[in-house]
């Protein structure tokens, strides 16, 4: 079942302008429930403008977007109950922390729900949990923490609205390596907590591999290629010709193969590749 | 292309486009004079028409240039009716109750109409349509820098202008990402009593003000590393160049001026007091 169908997407920025930019076109996109999609694509392929879609930050030029079947866009005056059910996290979310202590920010959006007190405190420990920020950082100011804590401060602030849908915008861009993998960590642990839909956006390829169900591929605004994971990685030629890649170990994999190594199935992850290579060094 | 989205810049390819940004400035000022120098109808006429033409040359579409005249209709209508009805003379067309309208009335209200029109689309054309932000402040920096022999910092003040102008899309972009990230956690900027309103833009300024004191920051540091001191001996990437159009529109002015002055002596139609 299709928690999020897009129809005949088109998006312009400036209209009528010199500046006329169309970011989307025709774009069809079914996003299935309970699994994590990725999404990736050039710089300027389109990639921010379509998330921002999902949770009717913007409103598409032409095209429905649907939640659970239903135009988001039906009613406008109730966009902000559909924001509550698909959370966005915008690329580098940790310019908007704004409060004093860092668990009055996450607090920002259940309060904007209008929950009870207690309910909030609840959802603040809770989110605050899944992405690991420790209790004492709560309550210092959102500006003393370090890069990557504030950027899981802004994500705790997104789950902590308990959407049915997590949308997160290049989440790791710009983290170290043990950022990095806090990043996915969250991710991992917000689906086992939760079970809700993930969309993410990422330049990692190693990251996408790690952690997606289905990869959809964006081309100057449309939709290059979509699929389970391993069908998108066993395109390397057809992403490569777009300027993309694979993960390097499913290059390495590859090249291996090219050279007459015998391989069964390609492995895009270094976990799966591991025993693979263990066999051929037997 | 984001440096220059912002204001009323138009970008296109024209003669007036091409000018030297100083050359726009002083022709700028010398409409606005010739405007000044119209009384009667042969010269308002004449001076409508360079407005027409200057308009065909620029390449700016009708449908923006109007645009810059939207705020100033109302003061437009003002001037128009303060004319109309206050002004007094020999031939009386139309008279009721205490209000009297006379010929010369009319014909100044609407010289007055013309002049103002005339005038903002005039300079918008030389100035704000065709020159960028930046070349203009540039521009003015190089008229101005007479100035410098009594001290006037002249340099540092065209600089603040460069980098505040810089900023301004910059800052915009940020406080529509902001907006757009607060929006995703429930904030709503539109309804609500004005106070409330007032208080749902805390979460946006405050990030705005962290990012530009941060933003500010950087840019003084990343100066400084490249040893920026001010406006001595430095040289410019961008060297302007007057070449034979900028002068000749120049005389083109110059001479419409002349030509102005010359059709005043001869005093042809209805002369404005
Ligand atoms: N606010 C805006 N105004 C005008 N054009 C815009 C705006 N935002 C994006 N664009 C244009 O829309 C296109 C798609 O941009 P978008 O930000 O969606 O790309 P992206 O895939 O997210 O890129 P990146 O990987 O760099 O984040 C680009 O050509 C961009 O220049
Ligand atoms: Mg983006």
């Amino acid at each position: 079942m299709a928690k999020i169908r897009l129809e005949k997407i088109n998006y312009v920025y400036s209209p009528g302008t010199p500046f006329e930019t169309r970011a989307l076109r025709d774009v069809d996109l079914e996003i299935k429930e309970g699994i994590v999609t990725g999404i990736i694509g050039h710089t300027g392929s389109g990639k921010s403008t379509m998330v921002m879609l999902l949770n009717g930050l913007e409103k598409p030029t032409s095209g429905r977007v649907l939640l659970d079947g239903v135009d988001i866009w039906e009613k406008p005056k109730e966009i902000s109950k559909v924001r509550f059910r698909v959370g966005l996290v915008m690329q580098y979310p940790e310019y908007q922390l704004f409060e004093e202590t860092v668990a009055k920010d996450i607090a920002f959006g259940p309060r904007n729900m209008g929950l009870s007190e207690e309910e909030i405190a609840a959802r603040v420990r809770e989110a605050a949990g899944i992405v690991g920020l420790a209790p004492e950082l709560l309550e210092k100011s959102p500006f003393e923490l370090s890069g990557g804590e504030k950027r899981r401060a802004a994500i705790a602030g997104i789950i902590a609205m308990k959407p049915e849908v997590l949308v997160l915008d290049e989440p790791a861009a710009g983290l170290d390596p043990a950022g990095r993998e806090r990043i996915l960590a969250t991710i991992r642990k917000y689906r086992e907590q939760t079970g809700g839909t993930v969309i993410i956006v990422s330049h990692s390829m190693e990251d996408m591999a790690e952690i997606c169900d289905e990869i959809v591929v964006m081309l100057e605004g449309s939709i290059f290629m979509s699929g389970s994971t391993a069908e998108v990685f066993s395109k390397a030629g057809e992403l490569r010709r777009i300027g993309l890649d694979v993960p390097e170990i499913t290059g390495l994999m590859l090249k291996l193969r090219d050279m007459g190594v015998e391989i069964d199935t390609i492995p895009y992850t270094v976990s799966d590749a591991v025993p693979k290579l263990m066999k051929l060094l037997k | 292309m984001n440096n220059i989205s912002f204001g009323q810049y138009y970008p296109a390819d024209s003669l007036i486009h091409s000018l030297d940004a100083r050359f726009k400035v002083i022709c700028a000022f010398l409409y606005i004079v010739c405007s000044f120098l119209c009384k009667n109808i042969l010269s308002f006429a004449a001076l409508l028409a360079s407005a027409v033409i200057l308009v065909a040359v620029s390449g700016i579409p009708m449908r923006i240039l109007l645009r810059a005249l939207r705020p100033i209709i109302f003061i437009l209508l003002f001037t128009v009716v303060i004319n109309m009805f206050w002004t007094t003379g020999e031939t009386l067309l139309f008279s009721w109750w205490k209000i009297r309208v006379y010929y010369e009335g009319i014909m100044n209200a609407l010289f007055i109409a013309v002049r103002i029109v005339v005038l903002i689309i005039g300079t918008s054309i030389f100035m704000t349509y065709t020159t960028t932000p930046i070349a203009l402040t540039d521009a003015l920096e190089s008229l101005l820098s007479p100035l410098k022999v009594v001290k006037a910092p002249v340099h540092e003040f065209a600089m603040m202008i460069t980098i505040a102008l810089r900023f301004i899309p910059t800052l915009t972009e940020e406080t529509n990402r902001i907006m757009a990230a607060q929006k995703a956690r429930g904030a709503d900027f539109t309804s609500g009593s004005v106070f409330k309103r007032a208080r749902a833009l805390i979460p946006v300024l405050v990030p705005l003000f962290v990012s530009a004191f941060r933003r500010a920051d950087e840019l003084a540091t990343a100066m400084e590393c490249r040893c920026y001191h001010g406006g001595e001996g430095r040289t410019r990437l961008n060297v302007p160049h007057c070449r034979p159009r900028d002068f000749v529109m120049l005389f083109v002015i110059i001479a419409f001026g002349a030509g102005l002055i010359l059709i005043n002596i001869y005093g042809v139609g209805y002369t404005m007091k």
